[in-house]
């Protein structure tokens, strides 16, 4: 054997791409012998039955993942689709039953009905689905019947101490875990599963139905999951149970049998009579079948890293007589699969889906639909598989190199995978963006605002009987900073917020909304600084009253308006404020106190007709020309500065 | 190394009715191709294209490995092997599929040795049973008129439907075998194809080294053979 030294950081993960490509092929040996349809890969734009027995071995075209395993097989679109699951999370058992549709026609023109009837037996595997609506007053039935069912699971468990340990077991353990071994003993167990899986008695039905050129009266269809529902003890009593000897790993070990039914020889015999195609619309999978059932139209929510431990798998291939499908499905096709994810518990059971691959041999396949849910879903971290998988070649002695670079699957010997896991371009490709760390201030907020919404609403209904006219009317009215501190709501885009020392004392006092705010929507509550803001001394307050709910607002606005004095009190309280205000005008210019001397006449009466005008109601109009009249103010001011610096 | 030995199930064929009619040997053909094939694709662990190849006589698919080198010398033993048959009929005989390693070549003066150690060996019993000759004469029941020729055809049937029965045991018993011993086989060598050399020997019940070329093949392991 050859020695391991050089390769022990890249042996559990080449075990890893070992035990996923085992998986896969072996989907591909089941499927290939048990689905009818032959991939349109295999031929060019023509469609071709191919006897099972031709030989091919003339053939020296060898695809890279053929070389996996030493198993070069034929072309199997169904396998390559269905198994984008498994390579990302092994740990899920993919189950792959193989179902018999059978259908019987019966001439019964007498007890036709123009009714559709849909008759379900969900107790069982079998179920039954009637149809008579149709022209011809042909009734038909259909069976469904699960006749072998694949499990392909990795069974993990405690790693066992590389190298450690004690006695043989450890030692014999180890010896079984290289990678050499293990990809030894797969192609041995795949071997047997290739020559089992023509010697049960499904494989005879598949050869019939590619061999006939006629419609059949059974069919054969696959499902793919994880999570199936289990035999009842009836059925399991009329299957039998093949168990293939498990390989063993360090961390589990690779499980692979089938239950199968050896008493289906006898739907063979039946003769195939040629059958026109029959327009199904209560066809097995449609929401008029079962309205409960959801199908999604689109890809599937995928992002979560943990989706492989939540999510259960399931997908299967349904195509029958050509019927249309539900809306949100692509048009059936043989190759037409369809995913499905539900969050459910490990080992859960559902009811099966109904949806069954059902392929004619006589029907010209359609356009070959690729499911492109798979290539949404994104790995699990925990898998490190490398992007371009590469089966080994065993030459002892020959160090494991890196075949990572090969766009496909092709071997060349055992990659030696890097230790750090997927790599990180890849890794970041795949995984959805992480969401931020920290909250916004907005959002910080907004869980602030639902502590106190709780509280403000509790004022509303005292408040409320004052109506909205009221409120409305102050709205721009300001309250002194001596009687209450002053809370100014910006109007940002985030006003669903409060501060975060929020008080519901402080609503008792004032509820300003910035005059600037009103004015001008766009205007910020420092902008106005120079012209005089009154709120200009409650800066700090202003930047937390940014936070303040509407709600909230509302209801502060209500019970301001219940304490408020009447109108008239908040005239002269307005002209208090003009006069306080005044400093504060003279502050924030840069004027000399020369200059404020020339200038107090023109102050004065321009402060005395800024108070007159607050005393009649104010509409935009207003407030915009007085805004402009403040900046001609301000203008002038500055002017008679300069002039007065000149001179 | 230990040599992993398989006993298989011993098969009844029903021989000709007449010598050397080799349109009736065809069963013996079917069933030894199927057998041999089927444990060499085991064993052909290099890359292949398998082939499936169907029954004419049973509805049974086995497997080959798709080197058609091989599959003309497997062709060549079965000669062998029904000009042995015919030769001593109603006989047990016996193909003996061993695989081996060549260990040491030693190379000297006398003798070119090759150093074979056989890791295991399949033993395929197959007893061939003369065809039953119709009888023109009396019956032992007077009573009932039986068609000899309806009856020689019914059990003709019945013995073939009893052999497709036993195959498939056998093949059911290989791939088991194949399942449960898997440590004994060597690291997998870098070629395509059947990957391990092998060699395959028929003896018969009538010979008398049946039994000891057995007892010597699973005793040594490093004598040097001559068949091939």
């Amino acid at each position: 054997m050859a020695s391991n030294h050089g390769n022990t950081n890249s042996e559990p993960a080449t075990n890893e791409q070992i035990i996923t490509e085992f998986f896969a092929k072996s989907l591909h040996i089941i499927l290939e012998s048990r689905c009818p349809y032959v991939s349109s890969r295999n031929y060019s734009g023509e469609q071709v039955l191919s006897s099972p027995s031709s030989s091919s071995s003339s053939s020296s075209i060898f695809w890279p993942r053929d070389k996996w395993f030493n198993l070069a097989l034929k072309d199997c679109s169904a396998a390559l689709e269905n198994i984008d699951f498994w390579r990302q999370s092994y740990l899920e058992p993919m189950v792959v039953d193989v179902v018999l549709v059978q259908r019987s026609s019966n001439w019964d023109p007498l007890n036709c009905s123009p009714k559709k009837a849909l008759v379900r037996n969900l107790s069982s595997k079998e179920r039954y689905y009637w149809n008579s609506e149709n022209d011809e007053y042909r009734n038909e039935v259909m069976s469904e019947k699960i006749i072998e069912r694949w499990v392909v699971e990795y069974e993990s468990k405690k790693c066992s101490n590389i190298g450690g340990g004690g006695g043989g077991s450890g030692s014999k353990r180890w010896s079984s875990t290289s990678s050499h071994t293990l990809y030894k003993k797969s192609t041995l167990l795949l071997r047997s599963l290739y020559v089992t899986v023509r010697l049960l008695p499904a494989y005879k039905l598949f050869r019939d139905l590619i061999s006939s050129a006629q419609i059949g009266m059974y069919n054969l269809g696959h499902r793919v999951s994880s999570f199936v529902e289990p035999f009842t003890h009836t059925e399991e009593a009329e299957m039998q149970r093949f168990v293939f000897t498990p390989v063993d790993t360090a961390c589990g070990r690779l499980c692979l049998s089938v239950l199968y039914r050896s008493s289906i020889s006898d739907v063979s015999s039946e003769p195939s009579t040629p059958m026109s195609p029959q327009f199904i619309p209560d066809y097995v999978g449609s929401p008029m079948a079962d309205p409960l059932k959801t199908f999604p139209s689109g890809p599937l929510p995928q992002g979560s890293p943990s989706f492989s431990h939540l999510g259960r798998r399931h997908s299967w291939s349904y195509d029958l007589y050509k019927a249309s499908p539900p809306s949100g499905i692509p048009s059936p096709s043989p190759s037409y699969s369809e995913s499905h994810a539900t969050f459910a518990k490990p080992h859960s059971y559902r009811l099966p889906p109904t949806g069954v691959t059902c392929h004619l041999p006589d029907e010209t396949p359609q356009e070959h639909v690729k499911n492109t849910n798979y290539d949404e879903y994104s790995p699990s971290p925990n898998f490190s598989m490398s992007p371009s998988p590469s089966p080994p070649t065993y030459t002892p002695g020959i160090h494991i190199s890196n075949a990572l670079k090969r766009s496909e699957s092709a071997p060349v010997s055992i990659p030696a995978i890097r230790a750090s896991g997927i790599p990180p371009l890849f890794y970041n490709q795949m995984l959805p963006p992480s969401p931020p760390l920290r909250p916004s201030k907005s959002s910080l907020a907004k869980m602030d605002c639902r502590s106190t919404l709780l509280q403000a609403g509790s004022t509303v209904d005292k408040i409320f009987p004052f109506g909205k006219d009221e409120a409305g009317r102050l709205t721009g009215v300001k309250i002194s900073s001596n009687s209450s501190p002053q809370k100014s709501i910006s109007r940002s885009s985030s006003r669903l917020s409060f501060p975060d020392d929020y008080d519901e004392s402080e609503f008792s006092g004032p509820f300003v909304v910035d005059e600037d705010d009103m004015t001008d929507p766009g205007s910020r509550p420092g902008s106005f600084d120079p012209v005089g803001n009154p709120c200009g001394q409650n800066d700090h307050l202003g930047v937390s009253a940014v936070k303040k709910s509407q709600d909230a607002a509302v209801g502060a606005l209500v019970c301001m308006l219940k304490k408020a004095p009447p109108l008239q009190q908040d005239l002269q309280n307005s002209a208090n404020l003009l006069h306080g205000s005044r400093p504060e005008i003279l502050k924030s210019t840069t004027m000399d106190p020369n200059q404020i001397s020339g200038q107090p006449v023109m102050q004065q009466s321009a402060a005395m007709s800024s108070a007159a005008s607050l005393l009649a109601p104010k509409t935009t109009a207003d407030a915009l020309e007085e805004l402009r009249g403040y900046a001609v103010m301000k203008n002038s001011l500055l002017k008679q500065g300069g002039d007065h610096k000149h001179t | 190394m230990n040599c992993e030995v398989c006993q298989l199930k011993e098969l009844v064929s029903l021989g000709p009715p007449e010598p050397r009619q080799e349109v009736e040997h065809i069963e013996v053909r079917e069933v030894l191709r199927c057998i041999l094939h089927t444990i060499l694709f085991h064993r052909a662990l290099g890359l292949v294209r398998p082939k499936d190849v169907d029954l004419e006589l049973f509805d049974i698919t086995y497997v080959q490995c798709g080197d058609v080198e091989h599959e003309k010398k497997i062709n060549e033993k079965i000669d062998h092997f029904i000009d042995r048959v015919e030769k001593h009929p109603n006989k047990k005989n016996q193909i003996c599929l061993s695989f081996y390693e060549v260990k040491n070549k030693q190379a000297t003066w006398f003798t070119n040795k090759v150093e074979r150690h056989y890791w295991e060996q399949w033993y395929i019993n197959l007893n061939t049973v003369q065809h039953p000759k119709t009888h023109s004469g009396k019956s032992h029941h007077p009573k009932v008129v039986v068609d000899p020729g309806e009856t020689a055809s019914e059990e003709r049937n019945a013995r073939r439907t009893a052999l497709e029965s036993s195959l498939r045991e056998v093949l059911f018993q290989i791939i088991k075998f194949v399942n449960e011993k898997k440590d004994h086989v060597p690291p997998i060598p870098n070629l395509d194809g059947v990957s391990f050399p092998y060699e395959i020997t028929i003896s018969s019940s009538s010979d008398s080294a049946f039994g000891m070329d057995m007892l010597k093949r699973m005793l040594q392991t490093g004598h040097p053979t001559m068949l091939s």
